[in-house]
C-alpha cells in the first residue's frame, strides 16, 4: 500500500456561496465539487463551462477505464463498478443510481444531486448508454432533491431517459435490493432470498459512482490517477459532521491524512472518531491514518459511504453510544428475529453499561455477536460492529462509568433522526 | 456433493422444529430462532436435513447445491 498523494497537500479552503445547502470544500483540486465554490448549483450550461462536454464511451472503453482506475462503489460496501457491470445479466438491463443516502450523517450524495446533477446524470446515461440500458431510475429520499433532478434532466437532451422516483428514507430501505423493491411497487424492505440484482439485468450504483465515473470519462485513468494513492486513485467525498467546528461534505484525495481532513473541518480536538457511519467503527484520533479504503482498514476501521464523525470531550461517550445504539435497534424493519429482538437486548447492555453495570459487558459481547450473519440485510451485522468498536474504544470511560461515571453530560453530538 | 443450508429470516418465525429434528447441528437462541452452527450439508446427512427443510412451518429453509 501506498500513501503517496501525487497532489499538493494545501487546503484550499472556499466560503460556500449560498447558507441554505450544507458547507463543501475540497482539499487539492476539486472535481466532484468544481464549480460549487463559485455557482449555488450547477445548470447545464454551467456545468459545461466548468467540467467541459463528456466524451461517448462504448463498453469496452469504459470497462478499460474503470478497470484501470479501479473505480469501487462509494455507498459503502465498496464493490468495483467493473465487475458489477460484467455481471449484469439480461439483454434490457435498467440503471439506478441509488440516491436515498438513508444513513443520517451523511450528505454527499444529496450535495451532488441538488448543487451539481448533471455529473451525476453525466455517469449513469454514460453507463446506461454502455450497456444498453435504455432508462435511468434516480432514487431519492428528499423532495428538494428530487426537483433539482427532474429540473436538471428536462434540461438536457438525453434526460428523457431519466425517471426520478421518491422513496421511503428508512435506514433499511437504502439498502439495494430493498431499494429497487420499491422502486417496483413493492415494500422497502430487503427480501429474505440472497439473489443478486444484476442477475435481474439492475445495476444500482451510489449517485457519487456515477459522478466519479462522469470525472474518469473526462479525465482518463492517467489523468484520474494525478492523485490519490496508487491502489485508490482519484477523490472522495466525506460528510464532516458531530463536534466539527466546520460540518459539511467535504472532497479530498484518497490517502489525505486524516489530521489534515479533520483540520480542514475545525474537528482537531476529536477525542474518538466514527468511520463509515452508524454501520461503521468508532477509534481513537489517528492523525497519520490516510482516508482511503486499504489505510483505515489498516486501523481497523472503515471508510463505508464517507461518513466522519467526531466527539469532544463537551459530550460523554458511552451516553452518545447508548443513544446511538437505541437509534439503530428502532431502525430494525423487524422481518427477522434475530436482529427485531437482538438489538434492543443490545441496546439495553449498552444502556447499562453505561449506567454502571459492570455485568452487562458479557451480555454485550454475547448479543453483538449473535446478530451477526443472522438476517436478510446487513443491518444486524453493521450495528453490532458500531456497538463492538465503540465499546472497545470506550474502555476507559466504561471504567469511570463503574465507579460512578465521566461527569460529562450527553449534549447529542452523534445525529439521528427521529426514532 | 455437498450442499449449503439456508434461513430465508423474513419467514422463520422461531418455531424451533429445526433444532428439535436437527440438534446437532442447529441450537436455538433466546428468542427461540435458529442458530445453525455448521450451514456446510455433506451428501451423508442430505436426506435428514431436506427433511428438517421440508417441516418448516415457515418454510423458512432451503437447501442449495453448494458453491460455499
Amino acid at each position: 500500500m501506498t500513501n503517496a498523494l501525487h497532489a499538493p497537500r494545501s487546503v484550499a479552503e472556499t466560503a460556500d456561496i449560498n447558507t441554505s445547502y450544507i458547507d463543501t470544500w475540497t482539499i487539492g483540486t476539486p472535481r466532484l465539487l468544481a464549480g460549487l465554490d463559485r455557482y449555488p448549483t450547477l445548470d447545464a450550461r454551467t456545468h459545461l463551462a466548468v467540467h467541459g462536454p463528456l466524451p461517448g464511451a462504448d463498453l469496452a472503453k469504459l470497462l478499460g477505464l474503470l478497470e484501470t482506475a479501479g473505480l469501487s462503489g462509494r455507498g459503502g460496501a465498496g464493490f468495483p463498478l467493473a465487475t458489477k457491470i460484467l455481471a449484469l445479466q439480461g439483454n434490457r438491463p435498467t440503471v439506478v443510481v441509488n440516491g436515498s443516502e438513508s444513513e443520517p450523517a451523511s450528505h454527499k450524495d444529496r450535495t451532488l444531486l441538488q448543487r451539481t446533477p448533471h455529473l451525476v446524470l453525466d455517469g449513469a446515461l454514460a453507463v446506461a448508454t454502455a450497456v444498453g440500458a435504455r432508462l435511468v431510475k434516480v432514487a431519492v429520499h428528499d423532495p428538494a432533491v428530487a426537483a433539482a433532478v427532474r429540473s436538471a434532466s428536462r434540461s438536457r437532451p438525453d434526460g428523457k431517459r431519466v425517471r426520478v422516483q421518491i422513496t421511503s428514507g428508512s435506514f433499511v430501505a437504502g439498502e439495494a435490493r430493498a431499494l429497487v423493491r420499491a422502486l417496483n411497487g413493492g415494500p422497502a424492505l430487503p427480501p429474505g432470498r440472497h439473489d443478486h440484482l444484476t442477475s435481474r439485468g439492475v445495476l444500482v450504483a451510489n449517485a457519487e459512482t456515477f459522478a466519479q465515473t462522469a470525472v474518469l470519462l473526462r479525465l482518463g485513468s492517467w489523468g484520474y490517477g494525478q492523485t490519490g494513492t496508487r491502489r485508490e486513485p482519484g477523490t472522495t467525498l466525506l460528510t464532516i459532521g458531530g463536534a466539527a467546528g466546520r460540518p459539511g461534505v467535504v472532497e479530498v484525495p484518497l490517502g489525505t491524512p486524516l489530521g489534515i481532513v479533520l483540520r480542514s473541518a475545525r474537528a482537531e480536538n476529536a477525542r474518538y472518531l466514527i468511520t463509515g457511519g452508524y454501520h461503521g467503527t468508532w477509534l481513537a484520533p489517528l492523525p497519520e491514518a490516510p482516508v482511503s479504503r486499504a489505510g483505515l482498514a489498516g486501523v481497523g476501521a472503515t471508510l463505508g459511504a464517507g461518513v466522519l464523525l467526531t466527539i469532544d470531550a463537551r459530550t460523554c461517550a458511552l451516553g452518545e453510544l447508548t443513544r446511538v445504539s437505541r437509534w439503530l435497534a428502532a431502525q430494525s424493519a423487524g422481518q427477522c428475529g434475530p436482529c427485531r429482538f437482538g438489538l434492543p437486548a443490545l441496546a439495553a447492555d449498552v444502556a447499562a453499561l453505561a449506567v454502571g453495570n459492570p455485568a452487562a459487558a458479557a451480555n454485550a459481547k454475547r448479543h453483538a455477536t449473535l446478530v451477526q450473519g443472522r438476517g436478510a440485510c446487513s443491518h444486524p451485522d453493521g450495528a453490532s460492529r458500531f456497538v463492538r468498536t465503540g465499546l472497545a474504544v470506550l474502555a476507559d470511560e466504561l471504567g469511570q462509568h463503574r465507579s460512578g461515571g465521566c461527569g460529562r453530560p450527553v449534549v447529542g453530538q452523534l445525529p439521528i433522526g427521529a426514532i | 456433493m455437498s450442499a449449503t443450508l439456508h434461513i430465508d429470516w423474513t419467514r422463520c418465525a422461531g418455531h424451533g422444529l429445526c433444532a428439535e429434528l436437527a440438534p446437532e447441528r442447529i441450537t436455538r437462541d433466546e428468542w427461540g430462532y435458529p442458530v445453525i452452527h455448521r450451514t456446510t450439508v455433506h451428501p451423508a446427512d442430505t436426506v435428514a436435513i431436506r427433511r428438517v427443510v421440508a417441516l418448516c412451518p415457515a418454510l423458512a429453509l432451503r437447501l442449495t447445491p453448494a458453491a460455499a
